[in-house]
């Protein structure tokens, strides 16, 4: 009568049976694993960043955006000070005591140049 | 400006031995899954009993140890990987019986066909004799169906620590359970296949 095996050996025995068919796969099996582990892989490469400059296209944007914006800026500026030129020379007028006092006599000089045209078209 | 320039050349360093990390990771998976497929797809194939369901199973394995498992080391992939596989191959067993409820509902049977052989037309590549191979065949054949007549849960722990070598720690973390439940159902699986192969081996 047989007896059955001991557990060790019929781990070997089912190891090596088990090792043998592994080696008996037919090559189209075996490249239907190639195939399928190259599709792993392409996860892999999927998850893969761009690339180095990649991560810089964001901040590039920013930069030329910050760029395009102080230079707006600056125009602008310039515009403003060109007035501002004019505006001292009409402070300088106003703040002189003369223009003050003929700021008082508003209505005597109104009524000066308005004789000034009368007595024009008389002469006319 | 300079230390801008200088942080930017960090960065661009960076990333360049990132990229270069990423490629030799790949390459390390890759090694990893050309070593482990072709044991992987007969660990499947015994567990559902088809080749091409085999084959689509290691292949989503694989995908799914890419994708999520990529950043682990190397230590950690066999028994993701196995894991992974196993769920796959629970996933299928589910499918299945539900199928079969459903067929047989409709009157119609789909169990498995017992004459299937997927070592048979494959050449032998050892150079034996034709009688060695019928051997050998037939053994792996008479293995395959008893461990395939194990529950789930002892064929599991019986593959994964036999076929392919994992301590009990790597295949409680396959298996999704504790070392001692590893230990359990692995004795009660030789036990099994002991009195089921006793009158075949020896």
């Amino acid at each position: 009568m047989k007896k059955p095996m001991d557990e060790k050996d019929l781990a070997v025995q089912a190891k090596a049976l088990f090792d043998d068919s592994v080696e008996q796969l037919d090559a189209a099996t075996l490249s239907r694993l190639n195939q399928g582990r190259h599709k792993a892989l392409q996860e892999v490469r999927a998850a893969r960043p761009a690339g180095q400059w990649a991560r810089w296209v964001p901040a590039g944007g920013l930069a030329a955006a910050a760029v395009v914006a102080v230079v707006v800026w600056q125009g602008a500026a310039v515009e403003h000070s060109a007035p501002a030129a004019g505006s001292a020379a009409d402070f300088e007028i106003m703040l002189s005591e003369e223009s003050l006092d003929m700021l008082e006599d508003l209505e005597f000089y109104s009524w000066i140049d308005t004789a000034n045209l009368d007595s024009d078209s008389d002469v006319g | 400006m300079r230390a801008y320039a200088g942080t930017f050349a960090v960065s661009c360093s960076r990333e360049q031995s990132k990229g270069a990390r990423t490629l030799q990771r790949e390459h390390q998976l890759n090694q990893f899954l050309a070593g482990v497929e072709r044991r992987a797809l007969r660990f499947a194939e015994i567990a559902v009993r088809d080749r091409d369901e085999a084959l689509d199973l290691v292949q989503d394995a694989m995908i799914k140890l890419a994708r999520n498992y990529a950043d682990r080391s190397d230590e950690e992939w066999t028994p993701l990987f196995y894991r992974i596989l196993q769920n796959g191959i629970r996933d299928w067993h589910r499918r299945q019986m539900v199928r079969n409820r459903v067929m047989v509902w409709f009157g119609r049977s789909s169990a498995p066909d017992d004459d299937y052989d997927p070592v048979a037309q494959a050449p032998d590549p050892m150079g034996r004799t034709p009688d060695e191979q019928i051997e050998s065949r037939q053994a792996m054949q008479t293995l395959e169906h008893a461990v395939s007549e194990l529950p789930a849960r002892q064929r599991e722990a019986f593959m994964l620590r036999t076929f392919e070598g994992l301590d009990v720690a790597g295949t409680a973390t396959a298996m999704g359970c504790s070392e001692g439940s590893v230990k359990t159902h692995y004795s009660r699986a030789v036990h099994a296949l002991r009195e089921a192969l006793g009158e075949h081996w020896q």
